[in-house]
């Protein structure tokens, strides 16, 4: 999975930059779904709210558009290595503009069933 | 969407209470896929890459175990924003420490969006 970390750097391009990275954009993401290596991907609003606190009773607003670490969109690749994600998000147009992407494999089994996993093998082998 | 942040929560659990935790996930999850609701979820590795800047340099993650570190997230189909918090606020991992994102998902790119407005403006 492609995360796309950016503030809203768009704003600095004038009308020809933005026209011809749009067209980048989507030539880019065109290729990558012809290939099969791209699933559905959507940008987000850059408005939003943090839920939190044990009954998530606390609503805040957030993130804050300007910070570079905002998630600004996903994408979701199918290919079979990290590496190859990585190039993927490198050919990525936006890339010259500013901001980054994160690249993250999407787990086969959710780690809270793994860690339990691993922490009844440690109390198992402590009763041994 | 649901971003779910924060992945060094877990550590402080005994094995018992992270299985309630994910048997009550699972069948949130499930709940809300039944609902039709959810269309799509998935949990995600800790291992993290950022690509960034002209030269496109790999780095490892910064964020793999923080408070801010997205663990998951669920693609939600709801007729409001104000849905997507009352469905986040039934999130199991809340009452541990995780903290979840609503984010609405834009009709179009927010690039095109921009341009448009640009256009707009130029043309008044």
């Amino acid at each position: 999975m492609l995360l796309y970390r950016t503030d809203e750097w768009y704003n600095k391009l004038s009308q020809e930059e933005l026209q011809k990275l749009i067209n980048q954009n989507k030539a880019w993401f065109e290729g990558l779904t012809a290939q099969g290596k791209a699933k559905p991907g959507r940008a987000l609003e850059r408005k939003g709210a943090i839920v939190s606190g044990v009954n998530g009773h606390i609503v805040t607003d957030g993130p804050f558009a300007e910070s570079k670490e905002a998630i600004g969109g996903y994408l979701v690749l199918d290919v079979e290595t990290i590496e190859e994600a990585i190039a993927i998000a490198q050919s990525s147009p936006g890339l010259a503009y500013g901001g980054s992407i994160e690249v993250r494999p999407v787990a086969e089994e959710c780690p809270l069933d793994v860690r339990a996993r691993e922490l009844a093998r440690e109390e198992h082998c402590v009763t041994i | 969407m649901l971003l779910f942040r924060g992945n060094d929560w877990l550590k402080s659990l005994s094995s018992e209470e992270k299985q309630k935790v994910t048997d009550q996930w699972m069948a949130w999850f499930r709940r809300l896929t039944d609902e039709g609701k959810a269309i799509a979820g998935n949990p995600l590795e800790r291992e993290s890459k950022i690509v960034s800047g002209k030269n496109r340099v790999v780095s490892d993650g910064p964020f793999a175990e923080s408070k801010e570190a997205i663990g998951g997230y669920f693609l939600l189909d709801v007729a409001s924003f104000d849905d997507a918090v009352v469905i986040a606020q039934e999130c199991p991992g809340l009452p541990y420490g995780v903290q979840v994102e609503v984010r609405p998902v834009a009709a179009e790119c927010p690039v095109a969006s921009e341009l448009k407005h640009q256009t707009q403006f130029a043309n008044a």
